[in-house]
């Protein structure tokens, strides 16, 4: 038997994935109960925090801190730069990914992805501020900066996922009479997919956390009221804020998880 | 010779004249190298024949092969299919009419049994109720049961079953040429062997001309009408038949990598339907014996015991060896029975002659001197 697929690319290869639709559910739920955990571990550990700050009294600096709406409105910002960066990254670490796979390319792509791992290892608080003095304070630089944090795990990979696949399913298909963007989409792409999944997934979740820091450059998220809660010594409204982020991307990583599972099971 | 093949080749089976595929002064040097893989190549295959590319490692046969269809593009020369020239038509829908099996099947993971099969009809547009008849009719013709296999995903399958779903997948839009690389190189030796009993089944019945790349020279004998023998550098060292090739070859190079044991691969090429058997006689028929051996039978007309051998005083055991077997299989049972003779059956099981050890032996010697 060739190795079509490295191994771990496959989904177990249980029973439910071969018969009909309708066992599919609990055979599925049951194949994953791994995933349970983290939504038992987020709804609980928010709980406990909520149960924390019902029974202290709280002065005002804190209330304002913890107000549900305003707590919402720095979700919401939250969310959307976590959203527009992962968004953008993929929009352009995908294409180039795709292109830097290509054998052509052969001879550039070492560099580039030595380029990719350099940008990667710039701290993310140091060039969100050089950005912010470069461009301008904001949530579009803030994005820009998250985008730079977090391109390289979509890039790699997105050009790891196609090239591992086996060059013999290329050739069969090349040899059978698909051109090379009939190969690259019904053959590389879908072979590819778990892999470049998990770089999104790992991007996203880089992205969720690294978003607190652009309050420090006026573009807000749940890192503000941490930040000023900090300042003015509220270790208190501090720790909320700070769990409901923790709870955030853990709760982003796992749906994100969801999503890989989904997608690695349909591909095997 | 050439009286010997005429005798072997059974008029039937024989490949038809028409080139199919020719390669016309076809040479291949690649890139940053200074000698070329295939040199100044001139190779015909002619139309339903099985044309056995064998080489030593490097020796350009599967640089040939892909010539064919343009996986490789060829630096000098013509590739002319079907008295078309192809060399500059566009390669993609050029290998559509043309199939093509590998050694490691490569068969898509994430695709069914059924929708590997028909990925070469669906690129030509065929309606899905013509896919599925005919994925179905591929699946019975390479001997798996479409109900059980047809919704199954490759890695469900064996080995062998892999390389039969590439064989069918490689046949799927009835192209005329077949392209096989080494399709059972990477299959265990007794699978290999019904594989390739099949194949050629499966060639009986739907007659495609075929090039296949193998370093098996058991193989080739046993699979090709012709045998391409490649030396390295690319250079046809000779083409021929596979009993042309192991009698005469045509050079040293030939003749050391043929080597050894030549002669009783040979073996393997004397049908006994081809043969003139000695005449046996049944001993209840009460026919003069004429110093013919003569056998008892059952009530079936079955051979059951020699009743006499002329010039021996007891009785050998009995063998016997369809007549549909080669000159290779009666050795096997001569040796295994420890008889100086066996018996020849129809599909019947009723005798139509026997071979001797001796006889054998000084047919095979003076077949080839006479006029």
């Amino acid at each position: 038997m060739t190795a079509d697929v490295p191994a771990e690319a496959l989904p177990p290869a249980g029973p439910a994935q071969a018969t009909a639709a309708p066992h599919r559910a609990p055979g599925w739920i049951w194949h994953n109960r791994d995933l349970v955990a983290t939504p038992v571990i987020v709804v609980v550990g928010l709980a406990l925090v909520l149960l924390y700050t019902a029974n202290r009294q709280l002065d005002s600096v804190e209330q304002r801190a913890l107000d549900p709406s305003y707590l919402w409105a720095k979700f919401v910002e939250h969310i959307w730069l976590a959203a527009a960066s992962t968004v953008l990254v993929i929009a352009i670490a995908l294409p180039l990914g795709i292109a830097l796979s290509r054998p052509a390319v052969d001879r550039i792509r070492p560099g580039t992805l030595a380029f990719g791992g350099f940008m990667q290892a710039l701290p993310p608080y140091g060039v969100i501020i050089l950005l912010a003095f470069l461009l301008k304070f904001g949530t579009t630089t803030a994005i820009i900066a998250l985008v730079v944090a977090s391109f390289l795990p979509v890039l790699t990979n997105t050009v790891v996922g196609l090239r591992q696949v086996d060059p013999a399913l290329i050739e069969a298909a090349r040899g059978m009479g698909m051109s090379a963007r009939q190969t690259l989409l019904r053959v590389e792409l879908p072979l590819a997919v778990p892999v470049m999944v998990a770089g999104i997934r790992v991007a996203l979740v880089l992205n969720v956390g690294t978003a607190t820091l652009a309050t420090f450059i006026g573009a807000g998220g749940l890192g503000e009221p941490i930040s000023s809660m900090l300042n003015l010594g509220r270790p208190r409204a501090v720790f909320v804020a700070s769990a409901i982020v923790a709870a955030l991307a853990l709760l982003i990583d796992w749906l994100a998880g969801v999503a890989e599972r989904l997608v690695s099971g349909r591909v095997g | 010779m050439a009286e010997t093949m005429q005798c072997l080749t059974d008029p039937a089976h024989r490949p038809g004249q028409r080139p199919v595929i020719a390669l016309e002064g076809v040479s291949k040097t690649y890139p940053k190298q200074s000698k070329p893989a295939v040199a100044e190549l001139n190779l015909v295959v002619p139309e339903g024949a099985i044309v056995m590319l064998i080489g030593p490692s490097g020796c350009g046969k599967t640089t040939t092969l892909k010539m064919m269809n343009r996986l490789i593009e060829p630096t000098t020369g013509r590739i002319m299919l079907d008295g078309e020239d192809v060399t500059n038509v566009n390669a993609d829908q050029l290998r559509r009419r043309i199939g093509y099996v590998i050694q490691q099947v490569g068969l898509f993971p994430h695709l069914t049994i059924a929708d590997n099969i028909a990925v070469v009809p669906k690129m030509l547009g065929w309606d899905k109720g013509r896919i599925t008849s005919r994925v179905d009719e591929l699946l019975h013709l390479v001997g798996m049961e479409p109900a059980e296999f047809r919704d199954r995903y490759p890695r469900q399958l064996s080995g062998g079953q892999q390389q039969r779903v590439g064989v069918a997948r490689g046949l799927a839009a009835d192209p005329a040429v077949m392209l096989m690389d080494e399709p059972f190189g990477a299959i265990d030796p007794i699978t290999r062997e019904r594989l390739q009993d099949q194949f050629l089944e499966v060639q009986r019945q739907v007659a495609k001309t075929i090039c296949f790349v193998t370093h098996d020279l058991s193989e080739a004998v046993k699979l090709g009408d012709r045998i391409a023998v490649f030396a390295a550098g690319g250079r046809l060292a000779q083409y021929d038949t596979p009993s042309e090739v192991l009698a005469h070859p045509a050079d040293d190079f030939v003749a050391e990598f043929v080597g050894s044991g030549a002669a009783v691969r040979r073996l393997s090429l004397l049908e006994l339907s081809h043969l003139e058997l000695e005449e046996v006689v049944i001993s209840s028929r009460g026919a003069p014996t004429n110093g013919h051996p003569v056998l008892a039978v059952d009530d079936a007309g079955r051979p059951s015991a020699w009743h006499h051998l002329p010039g021996s005083a007891q009785s050998p055991p009995l063998v016997t060896v369809p007549l549909s077997g080669t000159v290779y299989d009666a050795v096997d049972v001569m040796l295994d029975g420890r008889s100086p003779l066996v018996v020849v059956v129809d599909d019947d099981g009723q005798p139509r002659g026997a071979l001797r050890w001796d006889a054998l032996v000084g047919d095979l010697r003076t077949k080839g001197k006479r006029p």
